[in-house]
């Protein structure tokens, strides 16, 4: 299997506080790896790094071979390395189609192109319904599904999900956990940001942890829910023998 | 279905065409004077549009290009004697090289920071061009040699002439504006506007949008600038990078519908012949009364209509033909 990202000695820092610190961890093609951690952990920071959002201090970023350090969103975008936002932003004013055609045009400027791909990755994502309604009249798990449309739409090598579940109730939980599965089962290289532990074990096939901008383990989740280390950042060092609970929702 | 709701739009277009021909070789010269005061803003709208509308990046120093236009041509003809309707191209250039470092200034800075850095611009251009006393006559500005009816030098008789010009530079703003929204472009265009991260998230590349199509803007606004001067023959730094050029053409489209293609020539119809109208029945002596009435209906519009009176139209559209809904979706924007 080949690599598909490869960060390196990854460093972030704002101002006195260092929100990544000398990060390191890869990504084979096909796997779907999580990006777990308590809150400022530092994990969206990783994601605005890799995605060009932020530069990083020191360290290298490398996607399919290619140093991504000192290249912009776009071009990121354009070489095949798609984003999704922890609060959806979709462009309001336009319509769900409008939307996720504007992805699809990266590939291919025409509209009916664009039109036709747009229309397959919003039934993908079940939001046929609603294609022609503006972006700013959805609820919040239809915003999530325009925002992973949008990405999928500029048909990525890999997919960076920044907390698509929060926020969401356990039905809608169950839904985005099938579509990120089903997206995995069709070869997508994925990494994702999530704070609920189910939605992780069920989807993770490699985890990563961060707490305070420093890589604590890594490893199959089943190694990472029995981790001492991750008990403590997540639970305090009181748990730190506590048993595992495979359904925590931290 | 479809064609025949083209059909009917298409003729509704050609009787509108039909009037707007018409309508000089049936009016007064002071109504002339009027129609060519609402083609000229409406076109400066479209113009500012483009970018302020589409993309959102509200401009208010689009007199710059305005004055450009009109400088570059005035002192090509003077000095060189070269037609204003070269001119007028060789002022869209100057616009356009213009707009690269402006635009690679004032594009770092987002929202209302943008738009006071882009009134500095036109305000830095007058000041300059009124030091500028050996090639561009200073404060005292010039006036423009009358050569009588002289079609190659874009000076005519009668007034109907100008209207036409400045019909055809509409048209030719519309069609530019129609032609983006319909592409790529006009897709990309609104998402930088809606919102620039995102955006570039999914491989626009915000700032070469921008760029671009300031170029476009900047090219338009230049046409209108030597249209203009050679329409009143007279021009001086105030003329030429007027504040209120800037304001009107942000006005327009604001208050005809910003990032629509009607949304411009709305606004002027309602604006200009109103301002010209209240100026003419109440004069100016009265302690601004035509001022304040002026502004009276901007803010009932902004109050009560704030996506602008494209909006008003197209509900009253649909009242009336509910099936003009069901059109092609194509722009970005529509439903």
């Amino acid at each position: 299997m080949a690599e598909a990202l490869a960060v390196r000695n990854l460093s972030r820092r704002f101002g006195g506080l260092r929100a990544v610190q000398d990060l390191s961890f890869s990504v084979q093609e096909g796997e779907t790896v999580a990006l777990i951690g308590p809150n400022g952990a530092g994990k969206t920071t990783s994601f605005n790094l890799i995605t060009g959002y932020y530069r990083p201090d020191t360290g290298s970023v490398a996607a399919f071979g290619r140093e991504l350090v000192g290249l912009r969103p776009h071009d990121i975008c354009a070489h095949g390395l798609a984003r999704t936002f922890q609060v959806a932003r979709p462009f309001g004013k336009m319509t769900v189609l409008a939307n996720v055609m504007t992805g699809a045009l990266l590939r291919d400027r025409s509209l009916d192109g664009a039109r036709e791909r747009a229309a397959q990755v919003i039934d993908f994502v079940g939001l046929s319904a609603k294609q022609h309604a503006p972006a700013r009249d959805l609820t919040t798990i239809d915003q999530r599904r325009l925002e992973l449309a949008r990405a999928l739409a500029t048909q990525p090598r890999l997919l960076l999900l920044d907390e698509v579940m929060a926020g969401l109730n356990p039905t809608e939980i169950d839904q985005a956990v099938a579509l990120v599965a089903k997206l995995a089962q069709r070869g997508l290289t994925i990494v994702i940001v999530e704070h609920v532990m189910r939605a992780i074990m069920a989807v993770a096939t490699h985890i990563v942890v961060l707490d305070h901008g420093q890589k604590i383990a890594e490893g199959n989740p089943q190694e990472v829910v029995a981790n001492q280390d991750v008990i403590r950042a997540y639970l305090g060092t009181g748990y730190a023998h506590a048993e595992p609970v495979g359904d925590a929702r931290c | 279905m479809r064609h025949e709701l083209l059909g009917r739009s298409g003729l509704w277009l050609g009787a509108a065409a039909a009037v707007t021909l018409v309508l000089p070789l049936v009016s007064s010269s002071f109504a002339i004077d009027i129609y060519i005061r609402v083609l000229l803003f409406a076109f400066i709208g479209v113009a500012w549009n483009l970018m302020g509308g589409y993309a959102k990046q509200l401009s208010l120093g689009h007199a710059a290009y305005f004055g450009l236009g009109a400088y570059t041509s005035t002192i090509l003809q003077i000095r060189f004697d070269i037609s204003p309707w070269i001119g007028m191209l060789a002022g869209g250039v100057v616009a356009m090289l213009a707009s690269l470092p402006i635009g690679a200034l004032c594009f770092r800075l987002r929202g209302p920071y943008f738009a006071i850095a882009t009134i500095a611009t036109a305000q830095v251009l007058m000041l300059l061009f009124l030091k500028f006393r050996d090639f561009a006559w200073g404060a005292e500005g010039t006036t423009i040699p009358n050569l009588g009816d002289a079609p190659l030098m874009m000076q005519f008789d009668g007034k109907a002439p100008y209207y036409y010009i400045a019909l055809a530079l509409l048209a030719i703003g519309l069609l530019i504006t129609y032609a983006i929204e319909r592409s790529w472009m006009g897709y990309y265009l609104v998402a930088v506007g809606e919102d620039e991260d995102a955006a570039e998230a999914i491989g626009v590349d915000a700032l070469r949008m921008k760029r671009n199509i300031y170029l476009i803007s900047a090219f338009l606004t230049a046409l209108a600038g030597t249209f203009y001067v050679q329409y009143i023959y007279f021009i001086d730094p105030n003329v030429a990078f007027s504040f209120n050029i800037s304001v009107e053409a942000a006005l327009v489209s604001i208050v005809g519908g910003i990032g629509t293609l009607w949304g411009p020539v709305v606004g002027t119809v309602l604006l200009e012949p109103t301002s010209a109208l209240l100026q003419s029945w109440l004069g100016s002596g009265r302690g601004g009364v035509q001022l304040t009435i002026y502004s009276l209906i901007l803010i009932a519009v902004i109050l009560y209509q704030p996506a602008g009176l494209i909006g008003v139209l197209t509900d009253i559209a649909t009242r009336f033909a509910p099936g003009r809904q069901a059109r092609a979706k194509e722009a970005p924007l529509d439903g």
